[in-house]
């Protein structure tokens, strides 16, 4: 099982686009997919219409493997699952903190889902905390999106500075640029300026007013309008990451 | 969309319009959408001895594959692509995988036969909760059978698969319908295989050839006797079809056994028929068990090729393929022999006859048959005792040397007995015949294993005689050769157990076993 997650410290970059379009693009290819949704605002559950069940919440989550596999559900693409996030996960942080090894709990409390899932995507919420921390563990490859803007390469520039005082695996960290409108100097200037690094993914993502439609759809923009700028965007982005992954095995 | 392994099945009360179940399905803001509809044919296959619905399966195929379905549960634990449609197939013919290996552990000889073939028009519809989000998918099913010229639904099912995550809705859903039987019935897997197979005619356990009589202790001997020759009889036109289509071996085999168990009941049991009339059936049966003989030592060569060819060294298999080959042409012909004999008016009106003898009402004349009228039980009693006395006098003057004719017949005393506790273990507590069918099964098993082996030899003896000249034969000679060397082997070791078995049986605990049965309280 190959683990993904999409994320970033600051708000409102198209995380959960890509985690429900590149999720439902893997699912595409037959691999058995998961969606783990950990943001307690719940979007990429919503996108997918899916509420957890009454009984479901973080303590649930944080008891891992069985407790977790109960609440997953189908969505209404064959191949792709969800587990929904709760309201609840607002305090997951908290009670991660009362755990003997937070930043491993995520990886432990997933192993068994390794034996169902080819690939597994987290659509994180936006902030550094001990859930992060935990994320980053548990993944494979770390995505983030970054409009191009000065505040944007900030926030980025912040996570890399953390990972090297925490002696993280930096290498995972993976950037992609998002929400990109090309007739911005701005963003022209930065793209030009950052998107030749050797860590940055070649694929950005196009700033596409159907992709905000995307809560009115209540579907992944690829299953909807495949053809859209930016589900043609996605689509490259899912095979240059996926050529990644696959190479380093 | 994955489903969750737990389907429903369900069965609407005729009283009841599609239209209501959908309505007592749906909860509020909960809808239904067309998703799929289709056809398919479905073929059911089994022994004729039911042995995967005794197991609790059912072989089913669709869309070009066989699944092997667990009836409790109605899940599918394994599929097999399976592109053509016999009527008929060996488990042993199958591609390796989980399917033919569960399917040999169910028979190692037996075909696995079609029973029958519906066909079904699926509609399928989702289910989508006030989110309009898929919770579950409804099936809707016809079900016909196929190959009539009326194509009429017998049933009308339908079916609730939730997807993943949603079982608790769908138990809500099959609650509020199964709710005092108003709506639906619920189904499961094995009551939807029974429906399916009382709607095509097939009856399921339709066949035993176990005795499995309630005879009577009390009722003059002669009416227990047409009981057992009625069974026998039943047993022998059950197999008729299934040796005439080719099945599998065992249809003969039980064939024969049918005719044994005829001429035993008609010889053992001495003065209760007419003595002229008696000796006419015997003999006729004597000429049906002859015609089969051949016919069966090919079908028993057949079904040993397998040790055959593992006994040998490779450098002599490929000689022993044309033998094979050579035995195969034959038994074809001697089948095609056999089964115009069956259709035969000879054979037919000589079975007619038979069945109105084993019906025949009247008593038979008590001065030719004085023993007719005697208790069923007084006859079981005295016939079994002087059967045994006679498996054990006989057995006791087999000399040291333990001559294949000594041998051969104590085989056949045994037979007579253990044919005579079977035919009567009805009218006895069973726990007192088990025990004693245990201890006569040890001797029999080395009797027939020895008689078996030396069968083998004769048989491979003979051909042998008859070799032309030549390379091949030389070297099917030697494969030959090599085989006798192992049968041989094998016969005495047969012969040199015999005396320590006997002696088991021969033993004052075996003779406890049959007094207790001779004197235990009869049913």
């Amino acid at each position: 099982m190959k683990t993904i997650a999409l994320y970033s410290i600051k708000g409102g970059v198209g995380k959960t686009a890509a985690a429900v379009n590149l999720s439902y693009l893997s699912s595409l290819l037959s691999q058995p997919t998961l969606i783990c949704d950990l943001d307690p605002q719940g979007a990429s559950s919503y996108y997918f219409r899916i509420t957890a069940s009454k009984k479901y919440n973080s303590d649930k989550f944080l008891k891992g493997n069985k407790k977790i596999y109960h609440n997953i559900k189908a969505t209404d693409f064959e191949n792709l699952d969800l587990l929904p996030s709760d309201f609840s996960y607002r305090n997951l942080d908290i009670e991660l903190s009362e755990e003997k090894k937070p930043q491993k709990k995520l990886r432990k409390n997933l192993e068994e889902l390794s034996e169902d899932y080819q690939y597994l995507f987290f659509d994180c919420p936006p902030n550094l905390t001990l859930l992060s921390e935990s994320v980053f563990a548990a993944s494979d490859l770390i995505l983030v999106p970054l409009i191009p803007t000065t505040l944007s390469i900030r926030t980025y520039i912040q996570l890399k500075d953390f990972f090297e005082a925490n002696k993280l695996d930096g290498s995972k960290i993976r950037p992609f640029f998002s929400m990109v409108e090309k007739q911005k100097k701005l963003h022209r200037d930065i793209i030009l300026e950052f998107g030749n690094g050797p860590e940055f993914i070649t694929q950005s993502i196009p700033y596409n007013s159907e992709v905000e439609k995307m809560g009115l759809y209540r579907a992944p923009l690829n299953a909807v309008l495949p053809n859209a700028p930016a589900s043609k965007a996605y689509r490259n982005l899912w095979e240059e990451l996926r050529s990644h992954l696959e190479k380093s095995g | 969309m994955r489903t969750s392994p737990k389907t429903v099945y369900l069965r609407l009360n005729p009283a009841v319009s599609t239209e209501s179940l959908a309505e007592s399905a749906l909860f509020s803001g909960w809808q239904l959408k067309a998703y799929s509809s289709r056809k398919e044919r479905r073929e059911f296959y089994d022994t004729f001895e039911w042995q995967a619905f005794e197991n609790e399966v059912a072989i089913v195929k669709k869309r070009r594959t066989l699944f092997l379905v667990d009836l409790k549960s109605g899940q599918e634990t394994a599929t097999l692509p399976f592109p053509a449609a016999p009527s008929s197939f060996y488990a042993d013919a199958l591609p390796t995988g989980i399917l033919k290996a569960a399917l040999s552990t169910l028979t190692d000889i037996r075909a696995f036969i079609r029973l029958c073939a519906i066909d079904t028009v699926i509609t399928t519809y989702r289910i989508l909760d006030d989110n309009e989000k898929s919770i579950a998918f409804l099936t809707s099913e016809s079900l016909c059978l196929a190959d009539r010229e009326k194509q009429e639904p017998f049933v009308h099912l339908f079916s609730l698969s939730p997807l993943r995550g949603y079982d608790d809705e769908m138990d809500q859903m099959v609650t509020s319908l199964t709710n005092d039987d108003k709506i639906a019935k619920t189904l499961d897997f094995r009551e939807l295989f029974l429906l399916i197979m009382k709607e095509a005619g097939v009856s399921v356990h339709g066949y035993s050839s176990k005795i499995n009589l309630d005879l009577d202790p009390d009722a003059p001997v002669h009416e227990s006797a047409r009981q057992l020759l009625q069974f026998t009889f039943s047993v022998m036109r059950a197999n008729e079809e299934g040796i005439k289509r080719n099945l599998d071996t065992e249809f003969l085999h039980d064939y024969r056994v049918a005719i044994r168990r005829t001429r035993s009941i008609l010889k053992q049991l001495r003065s209760v028929f007419e003595p002229e009339e008696t000796a006419y059936y015997l003999n006729l049966f004597k000429e049906i068990g002859t015609r089969t003989n051949e016919l069966r030592d090919r079908d028993v060569s057949l079904l040993r090729q397998g040790s055959y060819f593992h006994n040998l060294p490779p450098c002599l298999q490929p000689s022993l393929k044309l033998f094979f080959s050579e035995i195969a042409v034959s038994r074809k012909k001697l089948h095609k022999q056999f089964c115009r004999y069956l259709a035969s008016d000879a054979c037919k009106s000589f079975l007619d006859e038979w069945e109105a003898f084993v019906h025949r009402q009247s008593a038979p004349d008590p001065e030719q048959c004085p023993n007719a009228s005697l208790s069923t039980a007084s006859v079981a009693v005295e016939s079994i005792k002087k059967a045994w006395k006679r498996v054990i006098r006989h057995g006791r003057q087999v000399s040291e040397e333990t001559t294949d004719s000594e041998l051969h017949a104590l085989r056949i005393d045994c037979k007579k007995l253990r044919y005579l506790l079977e035919f009567f273990s009805s009218i006895f507590p069973h726990k007192s015949v088990a025990p004693v069918l245990r201890q006569l099964k040890e001797l029999q098993d080395n009797l027939g294993d020895f008689v078996d082996y030396s069968v083998q030899l004769h048989f491979l003896h003979e051909r042998l005689t008859t070799l032309p000249l030549g390379k091949e034969a030389n070297l099917l000679a030697a494969s030959m050769g090599g085989l006798m060397a192992i049968l041989f082997q094998k016969q005495e070791e047969a012969r040199g157990t015999f005396h320590k078995t006997f002696e088991a049986f021969d033993h004052e605990k075996t003779a406890q076993l049959f007094h207790d049965l001779l004197t235990s309280k009869l049913k």
